[in-house]
């Protein structure tokens, strides 16, 4: 919004973007290396988790606890590097829908484990 | 808008690129759907009535392969919008084939993991957890079936059109939907099939 030296005020007609927080980043790329590093940290992600299971380096709780952090560091690799997030034409208007889709299903899943915690009433 | 920034090949017709956005939005309503299954599985993971426990019905061999062979297949479908980026169209298809038939090998090993629990009689009727499991776990599989559809399709498309406008976007939403599939594993590989091995 600093720059309006250009146009007066968006019109949402055009490619222009209109929040400069979802500016699309491109550069061309020349041989996939982030594809290659992503793979590589992917794998490493993988195979860390599954050994800590499999040792068992840490107690129930704190291994779940890790074991969801760690899947988390991976989904936000994917979306970055494989899909492309901040890619496309004009304002990124999927990155707020996807955000809102997120708060919904993150907020289902977190209420619903915190009201089990109480066991109250049934069972 | 400026000509001189760069915008890709998928992007430059704008209604190919107004597409993809809707395809986006899909996708966000994939996000809920998985959202909620995984709030029932996690409600009842502990509910296993008279059945098995999660220790006793997973086996990590498979499960561990059948991950290796999702990531792989993540790096696959990347490399072939990448080629298709660089105009090698044969490399693309080369790619898309490689990318489906790791699909094809993931889905076989979940089908022969589904068909030994439940000819051990561990069929979603036995408890709330089977249930909760076998719902989450399918309805991933089933997308990943469908995802293979596509992609045979697509391949054909590539093979008899070429790189067309419209077939770089199909391979583009194509590449987005199978790194979806590739991060809803990782939480089923993640919070089903490790934490129910947590002891």
């Amino acid at each position: 919004m600093a720059d309006r030296s250009k146009t007066s005020s968006p019109t949402g007609h055009s490619d222009e973007v209109e929040i400069s927080a979802l500016t699309p980043h491109i550069a061309p790329i020349h041989f996939p290396t982030m594809q290659i590093v992503g793979y590589a940290m992917s794998l490493a992600l993988t195979l860390l988790a599954f050994a800590m299971t499999a040792h068992h380096w840490l107690s129930p709780r704190g291994l779940v606890t890790v074991l969801v952090i760690l899947a988390f560091i991976q989904a936000g690799m994917q979306l970055l590097i494989f899909m492309h997030l901040r890619e496309g034409r004009g304002t990124l208007w999927h990155i707020p829908v996807l955000g809102l889709a997120l708060f919904v299903a993150l907020g289902v899943v977190g209420f619903s484990i915190w009201i089990m915690l109480f066991k109250s009433g049934v069972s | 808008m400026s000509s001189n920034v760069f915008i890709p090949q998928e992007f430059q017709d704008p209604q190919e690129s107004i597409r993809i956005t809707g395809f986006w939005i899909f996708l966000t309503t994939d996000v809920v759907l998985f959202g909620s299954l995984f709030s029932v599985y996690a409600v009842f993971r502990s509910r296993v009535a008279l059945g098995p426990t999660p220790h006793q019905i997973f086996a990590m061999g498979p499960v561990l392969a059948e991950t290796l062979i999702l990531l792989t297949s993540t790096l696959t479908v990347s490399l072939s919008l990448y080629s298709a980026r660089s105009n090698h169209a044969r490399w693309s298809v080369a790619w898309l084939i490689i990318t489906f038939s790791l699909g094809a090998s993931f889905v076989t090993l979940e089908i022969r993991e589904f068909a030994g629990d439940i000819l051990a009689g561990h069929t979603w009727h036995q408890s709330a957890f089977l249930s909760g499991f076998f719902t989450l776990v399918g309805t991933h599989g089933s997308h990943v079936t469908f995802g293979i559809l596509w992609a045979v399709m697509l391949v054909i498309q590539l093979i008899t059109r070429g790189l067309t406008v419209i077939n770089r976007r199909k391979l583009y939403t194509f590449a987005l939907y199978w790194h979806f599939l590739d991060i809803v594993w990782i939480f089923l590989f993640s919070v089903v099939y490790l934490s129910g091995l947590a002891k």
